[in-house]
């Protein structure tokens, strides 16, 4: 049983929340038209999450997941309502804090894997020893110990994500926001991301944000899944997942749930995650139910 | 994938060695031209030397050390004036990226100016500058500089603004945004300027040594023979222009350009095959 829920309702555990959003407004106004048009994107948005905590907010193409995001990067600072990281509001805590790696990656040809990791440290002025200590554990943590000097262009797609996650990580931020990180990729591919990430958090037991349109992704992943609504974002229901830690992507209430959540969600969302299903798998006898908040 | 490789290089040389067959080939058929042109007898040997005093003219010019001197000359003023353009145009072409009004205007103008032809400068050189060496250099500048700051300018502005969003999230700001993420991300379309610029550089130094009456230099020895109706010297001075721009060209900036489109993975298959 899911419950519908508008309203974030307070942490009831004794972990410390990292991210706040409160009454987040925010509007586009669309200056192609002499009418200046206004378009609401994300209205009255409450959001909590805490330390180490993966959260995934999960909704269709162009309900402002991007848009949640930037704001919560910094990238876009015009907006109503207040974000806070660590108790401070985000306006006073660099940007370093919260790094983003895109669905493109937004990888720079021009440096190598290690000069792509290596960029936010040499901003930061790091030392150049202090550096290529950092950038090589974190290669290896991405498993690309092989493709150290490898340009981007000569890597996969899912390396050249594995390379985003890394060169984000360097900077040793909070939050490690993630907007539709692979998307573009194939099925395979994807599945090999996941054990990658889910490993990668429990090695360094980061916060993540992380916003997919893909339903079983984000129940694979999170430890809570925030559905939004498909218009105006909103937060239409959230779900914990109960699948113990460390977590195997196969494991049998990812798909029930992801089946749970697709059956109880409206036509336009179905279209987005219908596909990664396999209805073979799915244990619709389940009775192992997720919390619900 | 290093078989693969290799076995591209050994391709590689290969068409290098046909294609220096072939040019040895060409020249012969050109010099054996000339020389049947010269017997058959209708232009007079100060219209037409035959090869033969070309390459004694060329003997001479480097027995006393003209063509050295010259050469050396040309060069500097080419390298000066070549890296005052490269300075300034960065530097406007950022200005222009840094102040929006300025850079709509300039960029019209920059675009106009950037194929006005190079000795209709040199009237307004003379008097404005001199017939000096600072005046061969205003020409120089003013016929490449425009090209370098349009490619400074368009390359900055064309950066996708995914690399922008990634590299401020990363704490990049002001100059580390420039030093770190600007130049580079630009440096494909500016090589390209700085390619044209160098080449528009060089035509307007070969002609303002000409009509500048520069002392020396190589536009200076292609002046004296005209006077002193030295064909042979006209001829080879002309060859030694057409060798050094053949080596600039082909040799360094078709190296770096390459360079840099392998780094970006801009290179495709068919580039190797064309060269
Ligand atoms: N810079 C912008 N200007 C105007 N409208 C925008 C802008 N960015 C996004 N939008 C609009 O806001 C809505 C949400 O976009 P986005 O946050 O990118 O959605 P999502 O990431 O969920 O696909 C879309 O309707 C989109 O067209
Ligand atoms: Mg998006």
């Amino acid at each position: 049983m899911l419950i519908v829920s508008n309203l974030d309702v307070p942490l009831q555990t004794n972990e410390k929340s990292i991210l706040e959003l409160e009454n987040i407004f925010k509007e586009y106004s669309d200056r192609k038209n002499k009418t200046h048009t206004k378009l609401i994107v994300i209205n009255n948005l409450n959001l909590t999450i805490k330390k180490s905590e993966f959260v995934t907010i999960v909704g269709p193409s162009g309900c402002g997941k991007s848009t949640i995001l930037n704001l919560v990067a910094g990238l876009d600072q015009v907006f109503d309502g207040q974000i806070n990281v660590d108790d401070k509001p985000i306006s006073i805590s660099p940007s370093t804090d919260r790094v983003v790696v895109f669905q493109e990656g937004a990888l720079f040809p021009w440096l190598t894997v290690y000069g792509n990791i290596e960029f936010g440290l040499a901003i930061a002025k790091v030392p150049k020893d202090k550096r290529k200590e950092k950038v090589m554990k974190l290669i290896e943590m991405v498993q690309l110990s092989n493709f150290t000097n490898a340009y981007i262009h000569q890597l996969s797609g899912g390396m050249k994500q594995r390379v985003a996650i890394a060169r984000a990580l360097a900077l040793n931020p909070k939050i490690l926001l993630m907007d539709e990180p692979f998307a573009a990729l194939d099925v395979q591919t994807r599945k090999m991301l996941y054990s990658h990430i889910l490993r990668i958090h429990e090695e360094t037991k980061k916060t993540i944000l992380f916003v997919t349109h893909n339903i079983h992704e984000a129940v694979a992943l999170g430890d809570r899944v925030i559905i939004m609504s498909p218009k105006l974002a909103n937060i239409k229901k959230q779900i914990i997942v109960n699948i113990p830690r460390p977590r195997s992507i196969d494991h049998p209430l990812v798909e029930s749930i992801t089946r749970a959540i697709l059956s109880e969600s409206d036509e336009s969302f179905v279209n987005g995650g219908v596909a990664e299903i396999e209805p073979d798998n799915v244990d619709i006898n389940n009775n192992v139910i997720p919390t619900v908040r | 994938m290093l078989k693969l490789k290799v076995q591209k290089r050994v391709a590689d040389k290969k068409i290098n060695l046909d294609g220096f067959l072939n040019t040895i080939l060409f020249i012969a058929v050109f010099i054996g031209i000339w020389q049947l042109a010269y017997l058959s007898g209708i232009w007079p040997k100060v219209s037409l030397p035959p090869p033969i005093m070309v390459i004694e003219s060329f003997y001479d010019l480097i027995q006393d050390n003209t063509l050295l001197i010259s050469i050396g000359m040309t060069l500097y003023r080419l390298l000066i004036g070549f890296a005052a353009s490269v300075v300034i145009g960065v530097g406007v072409g950022l200005a222009m990226v840094r102040f929006t009004g300025f850079g709509k205007t300039m960029s019209s103008f920059a675009i106009g100016l950037q194929s006005f032809p190079s000795v209709a400068w040199i009237p307004f050189a003379i008097l404005f500058i001199g017939l000096n060496d600072a005046g061969i250099l205003f020409v120089v500048i003013m016929s490449s500089v425009f090209s370098v700051m349009m490619s400074a300018y368009s390359g900055i502005r064309n950066i996708p603004t995914i690399y922008l969003k990634a590299a401020k999230n990363m704490g990049a700001k002001g100059f580390s945004l420039f030093r770190y993420l600007m130049i580079p991300a630009a440096t494909p379309a500016l090589i390209i300027g700085i390619k044209q610029a160098w080449s528009f550089a060089w035509h307007a130094l070969v002609g303002a040594e000409i009509l500048m009456a520069a002392s020396i230099g190589i536009g200076h020895i292609l002046l004296v023979g005209r006077e002193f109706l030295l064909m042979d010297q006209i001829i080879a001075s002309m060859i030694t222009i057409f060798a050094l721009g053949m080596i600039f060209d082909k040799v360094i900036f078709a190296k770096l350009e390459d360079k840099v489109r392998e780094k970006w993975g801009l290179r495709q298959e068919q580039d190797i095959e064309n060269r």
